[in-house]
């Protein structure tokens, strides 16, 4: 049985028109103009146990709206869906026992007071028995390397810290289901590898489901091998992170490094991105890499050379872009 | 689960909220001490001012000095455990709405309704609830009165029942918040009622007055909240009231909440 089933899934807001100046503050007390913003259109997709999915968009592009059906805290226009076989939206306390939502940018510990009260209270809330409880905090705070933090207030924990609770707070009761939304949001470079590591080690040993939004393709490359991409409330790919790369991106990068200065005919075989002393990279059509490299070996002396791939964000901007522009024209 | 256990669980909840907020209070001594002052002080005007006014007459609406003592005691201590276990709570909710801080309530495995509005205790007003206890006791000793059985259970289900039809009124209008999501009009209403509440209800006599207190008694029941239980204590023990009291009370709980369950479908849960 899939984790997560997601049928014509649909959130259509109306959204109050404020009109300017005091006039038009006053004309909205007593007739206020609408216009209906449709979050998520009509969106279906399956998510299997163990799976970790990356579900990617553009800002608005729907995809912490449908995080917030899947976890019950909003109620969908339209559309059905099942989140380990509950329906969200009814809340069954049985439900919210085996599920987390991580949101990057708000907090549920308590401020004032330190995290490990938090955790009690949690305990509490969860109905984890002791043992358990004990196992499981020792294994989050030595997985994230937080065990002498606990005790400090939370507003007194930097960023990271904080982040690193939230997402204990999150696991304590080992959910089946993780649903992440920007978990690494501000965090520098250092915190956002110890929380995807974290987050990967502890599905290795737990295989907990997980769908993760982020805007930080080091969080998709480090965790996902499924993207699902939404945009403008629709559904525009899902599948394999590899094949998002075949599918949206028409070229490849080659990394030369010439015995003598580069060459300045490069340009004949694809666009030239840099020419620095010996070294220059081109980007040249998938189906000519072949053709190029046997061009360039035959007719230049090549110290050294590699064919990658583009970036990632270079790809999923470039199917924001496609999506971007067939609902304009739609 | 079963109905005892789960009542243990929520029990065990609040006690573990209880002390945690208690922790949070003490974070901030300075705070608490100026809160608990400022409602001895206010206690203390309060029966100054009802002295000045039984020194120059015998009776108020028909209520002697004890029993009138009495009545500002029961008020002051149902007043008071309601600041104490719901206001707080139920005045952030708007807030909670506003922000989408609403959000990590409710994906709690728990009532909603109970983690929402029993979340915080705010023991600064929980002195409030032992001064109105003692001024009540002080009142008693007054009186000359014989404790009678009957009307001490009469008194503990009827002001039991007056703290929870003045936490139904409170979570309706905590509930409109879903939609208004500022709604600062909240601590407004909450004042009318309990300056509703504070007086008994004979005072509402004359052409006009008379069908709003009948109004306030079994329209809006406000003013069955501390009279019912002040008047079974040290005046009349009356049957029929008593009854409303405790029709409105299963009636108000029940319409409540379904109404906060309705105010929630339309939650909208604001933008990360």
């Amino acid at each position: 049985m899939s984790i997560i089933e997601v049928d014509g899934l649909t959130k259509t807001y109306q959204v109050a028109q404020k009109k300017e100046g005091v006039l038009g503050a006053l004309r909205g007390l007593y007739r206020r103009e609408y216009r209906e913003v449709h979050a998520v259109e009509r969106i279906h997709f399956r998510i299997e146990p163990g799976e970790m999915v990356a579900f990617l968009g553009p800002n608005g592009a729907g995809k912490t709206t449908t995080l917030k059906m899947l976890s019950g805290l909003i109620y969908p226009t339209a559309g059905q869906a099942r989140v380990l076989g509950y329906v969200p939206w009814e809340r069954a306390d049985v439900f919210r026992r085996q599920f987390a939502l991580v949101m990057g940018q708000k907090n549920q510990l308590w401020w004032d007071l330190p995290a490990a009260d938090s955790f009690q209270l949690l305990r509490e809330i969860y109905a984890i028995p002791p043992a358990e409880f004990k196992s499981t905090l020792d294994e989050l705070t030595g997985l994230l390397g937080v065990e002498k933090l606990t005790r400090q207030a939370v507003r007194e924990l930097s960023l990271g810290e904080r982040m690193k609770m939230e997402l204990i707070a999150a696991l304590l009761h080992r959910p089946r289901l993780l649903l992440l939304d920007e978990p690494t949001i501000g965090l520098d470079v250092v915190a956002q590898g110890m929380i995807q590591k974290c987050l990967r080690d502890y599905h290795a040993r737990r295989g907990v489901t997980t769908l993760l939004t982020s805007h930080y393709m080091r969080d998709v490359e480090a965790l996902c091998d499924r993207v699902i991409v939404i945009n403008h409330g629709h559904l525009v790919y899902d599948g394999p992170l590899s094949r998002i790369v075949e599918r949206f991106s028409e070229t490849k990068l080659i990394r030369l490094q010439f015995e003598a200065e580069a060459p300045d005919d490069l340009g004949r075989f694809g666009e030239v991105v840099r020419r620095d002393g010996p070294f220059a990279e081109v980007k040249v059509g998938r189906s000519q890499v072949a053709a190029v490299l046997a061009a360039v070996l035959d007719r230049h002396s090549v110290a050294d050379v590699s064919v990658e791939e583009p970036p990632l964000e270079e790809v999923i901007a470039r199917v924001f872009e496609e999506a971007r522009a067939s609902h304009d024209a739609a | 689960m079963g109905i005892l256990s789960g009542i243990a669980r929520y029990l065990r909840l609040l006690g573990g909220l209880a002390v945690y907020t208690l922790n949070r209070e003490l974070a901030f001594r300075g705070n608490f001490l100026v809160k608990v002052s400022v409602e001895v002080i206010w206690l203390a005007i309060l029966i100054a001012f009802y002295r000045v006014v039984f020194a120059r007459t015998s009776t108020v609406a028909g209520w002697d000095e004890p029993q009138y003592l009495f009545f500002v005691g029961c008020f002051f201590a149902l007043n008071g455990l309601i600041e104490m276990l719901f206001l707080e709570n139920c005045n952030e909710f708007a807030e909670l709405v506003r922000t989408g801080d609403l959000d990590g309530l409710l994906l709690k495995p728990i009532d909603e309704q109970f983690l929402i509005t029993c979340r915080r205790i705010d023991w600064g007003t929980a002195p409030n609830v032992l001064m109105g206890s003692a001024v009540m006791g002080i009142a008693l000793a007054n009186a000359g009165w014989q404790p009678d059985l009957l009307r001490i259970a009469t008194f503990l289900v009827t002001f039991v029942c007056g703290t929870a039809i003045a936490y139904g009124f409170m979570l309706m209008l905590t509930s409109i918040s879903v939609w208004m999501v500022r709604n600062q009009s909240l601590m407004e209403m909450w004042w009318l009622f309990s300056s509703l509440a504070r007086y008994p209800k004979e005072i509402f006599s004359g052409p006009w007055a008379e069908p709003l207190g009948a109004f306030f008694t079994y329209c809006v029941p406000i003013l069955v909240v501390v009279n019912v239980p002040a008047n079974a204590m040290v005046r009349v023990l009356d049957g029929p009231m008593v009854a409303l009291t405790i029709a409105a009370t299963v009636l108000l709980l029940w319409a409540s909440r379904r109404f906060f369950h309705y105010a929630l479908r339309s939650y909208r849960s604001a933008s990360s």
